[in-house]
């Protein structure tokens, strides 16, 4: 159970940090301002999918034998048909049927290519039954093109049924359409693509955004209550682990609710912006991993905070406490430099590294389960001891520095005298007055003042 | 001297702090009593702050026992104690109310009780109106007031304050000074350490002076300054002064009027106040007892170490 001196120093330190600019402008300012960016690009998309200017010339390929040629075709509609490529008899094999719309779509993938196509679409022999329609285009598909589509495909299937076909009702509502790869075939969704890419990545960096903020506060916090003197009345107020708990507690809550508000703000995006859709769709976590995720973050996020918390306590000025602190972020920050090296392979020897380096296995797992969808359970579990055992050494340690540190006025805690004091075993509170023995040899007699 | 250990607020014995090689404190033993105004002085470097940190458990001693309130220090003993160090600060950023709330609470009170005791001492020394105002909004001495607030604020038994004037004009000298006494009169013993001789003269009843680890004065204001009293006067007048009996020496004084009478041995000063009393050829202006103040026993008392390197550490 929370004391309540570690409860007032968590409140005091989230209430004090959420009112900070910065952490407003961070936590309130960047989604505002991609919700903003969404609703202009949403506005330009909607614009610019009203002209329909792109699609003059819409070729299709009739896979399902399923146009009516009795009805009209739209303008600009017409089915793909190559002169040097004999039409079979209704009683060819399906094999030869086969074979002449694959001819067919050769024939309309090369004009599309040269531009005599502006786009082409597939209804498959299997359409009855999915549904779907595969459309080719070098451009993204405006909604007027896509409810063009709509039109064509229920004109025929309305032109037919009841009577010669047996179309199901739901079929005249609107069509499934997979935009597929010109080259390859592949079905491809741009957004959903983009998002398997990017998603662990954004994942990634919103995490890096929203520790590293606190982080910062967390430490400058410290070196605040040093440099104000501060430090010793609390003090006497409640115990060094009390006070840092209290600090770990209310900033990690203040990351929190960063990440909850960011997480707010992209369901708004996901809502009102339809490729949004797409491109959240494009990695599925499985809950457990969403799970495995949230605890990996958790674990990094104390571990990063109590660093940065130690170097606080140990330094005595913010300018040098951000030097410090800075080779601490490029190490966690080592796997976004290298991120290309989980693109080319994430089971590769550096991403399974840094899943198992403590300050970037939160970062290097996350990104190695979004590319690969899972990640060896013993490496996970690997992973998770190693980054037990790091927070339980680095909390200790801190816990230490912190004690040692927080009286040490105009004079930084080195490693040495870290070391000594812990050979000692006198770290209780104890710390040497920034310049005693130097009082002795007399020769820096103006920093002697207790 | 020894008191019995209910009336001790604090009870130091033995006590020895090493920094490596470097002894801060150095066998020290003295007793701060309830109820009273106890100073300690020294110069710097002289083990003051090392030793109410012992005092606070912010470090600890080396060999040696503190009792704080009754006991060995614990969390509950740290609640009713005020601590105010001397290199002091604040939370800059923060309405003055909001850190004497935090301070308050962190100290045992509930929010409510720190709210009201903070406006009601914030109204007493004239800030009602910068309660709400940022900490980096207040004048120096502002601030020192309400750090003095942020330490009596949970009414502690103990109030330990480092230099309490410094930073001060005479008017809120004399508004804190108040403020310390009320607290006194209520049976709070309060410890200061403060390089302002006149201060401890006029507010304190009892003094430790502390010299690199060890105590070199302890005891009554008063009984410290008589056992450095000289055997001499100090007149202002007319006359010849080395004609009266009994004077051996005269020295004129520094600002030019009074002048002091070193006596010999045999002769106390109603003897010369009763030569003068009786010469025509006298005027006197003033005439008083050659007490040294603290400030000149304190400079005899560092200065004599410091030549004869009697109290090394």
């Amino acid at each position: 159970m929370l004391s309540r001196k570690v409860w007032l120093v968590t409140r005091r330190e989230y209430v004090y940090n959420f009112r900070r600019p910065s952490f407003l402008f961070t936590a309130f300012g960047v989604p505002l301002i991609t919700l903003l960016a969404m609703v202009v690009v949403v506005w330009i998309t909607a614009e610019r999918e009203t002209s329909l200017d792109n699609f003059q010339r819409v070729g299709y390929i009739d896979r399902a034998m399923i146009i009516n040629p009795a009805v009209a075709n739209p303008a600009g509609y017409f089915p793909i048909s190559d002169p040097t490529v004999p039409m079979p008899v209704e009683t060819s094999r399906g094999k030869l049927i086969g074979e002449y719309f694959d001819g067919l779509e050769e024939f309309a993938r090369q004009q599309l290519q040269n531009g005599e196509l502006d786009a082409y679409f597939v209804i498959p022999q299997n359409y009855l039954f999915s549904g779907r329609i595969d459309v080719y285009m070098r451009r993204n598909m405006p909604e007027a093109l896509r409810s063009g589509i709509e039109n064509f495909m229920r004109a025929q299937i309305a032109s037919r049924a009841p009577d010669t076909l047996p179309v199901p009702v739901k079929r005249l509502g609107a069509l499934e359409f997979v935009i597929r790869d010109e080259e390859t075939g592949e079905e491809l969704s741009e957004a959903a693509i983009l998002g398997r890419f990017i998603l662990p990545f954004l994942l990634v960096m919103i995490y890096f955004m929203s520790t590293s903020t606190t982080a910062q506060f967390l430490m400058s916090g410290v070196v605040e209550e040093k440099e104000n003197r501060l430090m010793e009345i609390l003090a006497t107020s409640a115990r060094p682990a009390e006070l840092l708990w209290g600090k770990l507690l209310g900033l990690g809550a203040l990351s929190l609710t960063q990440v909850l508000l960011w997480a707010a703000a992209a369901l708004v995006i996901r809502q009102i912006y339809q490729d949004a859709r797409a491109f959240f769709s494009g990695v599925e976590f499985d809950p457990t991993h969403l799970l495995l995720i949230g605890v990996l973050f958790l674990i990094n996020f104390v571990l990063f905070a109590a660093t940065m918390l130690g170097i606080g306590a140990a330094v005595t000025a913010e300018a040098e406490s951000r030097q410090i602190a800075g080779f601490f972020t490029f190490l966690s920050v080592l796997p976004i430099m290298f991120v290309g090296t989980f693109f080319n392979n994430p089971d590769g020897a550096l991403p399974v590294f840094f899943s198992f380096f403590p300050l970037t296995a939160a970062v290097g797992l996350t990104l190695r389960l979004g590319l690969l969808g899972g990640v060896p359970a013993w490496q996970i579990a690997l992973s998770l001891a190693l980054q037990v055992v790091a927070v339980l050494a680095v909390m200790w340690l801190v816990v230490q520095v912190f004690r040692l540190g927080m009286l040490m006025y105009g004079k930084p805690l080195t490693p040495r005298t870290l070391w000594r004091a812990l050979r000692q075993g006198s770290v209780t509170l104890t710390t040497a007055p920034a310049d005693a023995p130097i009082a002795i040899t007399g020769r820096r007699k103006g920093l002697f003042r207790r | 001297m020894n008191a019995s250990q209910t009336d001790l607020a604090i009870a130091v014995r033995g006590v020895t702090k090493k920094y490596g090689d470097f002894t801060a404190v150095d066998n020290l033993s003295f007793e701060v009593r309830r109820g009273e105004i106890f100073a300690m002085l020294g110069p710097n470097g002289a083990g003051k702050t090392t030793t109410i940190r012992m005092i606070l458990d912010i470090l600890k001693p080396d060999a040696g026992h503190i009792e704080v309130l009754g006991g060995p220090i614990t969390e509950a003993t740290k609640a009713r104690i005020g601590y105010l160090p001397e290199e002091r600060g604040l939370y800059h950023n923060v309405r003055v109310l909001d850190m004497l709330v935090y301070l308050g609470q962190l100290k045992g009170l509930s929010g409510a009780e720190a709210r009201a005791r903070a406006l009601s001492l914030l109204e007493h020394v004239g800030l009602a109106e910068n309660a709400r105002s940022k900490v980096k909004e207040l004048s120096k001495g502002m601030q020192q007031k309400v750090q003095v607030i942020a330490t009596i604020l949970h009414r502690p038994d103990l109030i330990i304050i480092d230099e309490p004037f410094s930073g001060l004009d005479p008017v809120n000298t004399e508004m804190v000074k108040d403020l310390l006494y009320e607290m006194n009169r209520e049976g709070v013993t309060i410890i200061m350490s403060t390089h302002q001789m006149h201060q401890i003269e006029e507010m304190a009843n009892r003094l430790l002076m502390i010299n690199r680890g060890h105590a070199v004065l302890y005891g009554d204001v008063h009984e410290v300054r008589q056992r450095f009293a000289k055997n001499a006067v100090i007149v202002e007048g007319e006359g010849d002064w080395a004609a009266l009996p009994g004077v051996v020496v005269v020295e004129a004084g520094e600002n030019g009027r009074d002048v002091l009478l070193r006596l010999a041995e045999d002769v106390t000063p109603d003897n010369v106040m009763a030569a003068l009393a009786t010469s025509p050829a006298y005027r006197i202006q003033r005439f008083e007892l050659a007490v040294p103040s603290l400030n000149e026993i304190f400079i005899e008392v560092v200065g004599g170490v410091r030549a004869n390197g009697s109290f090394g550490g």
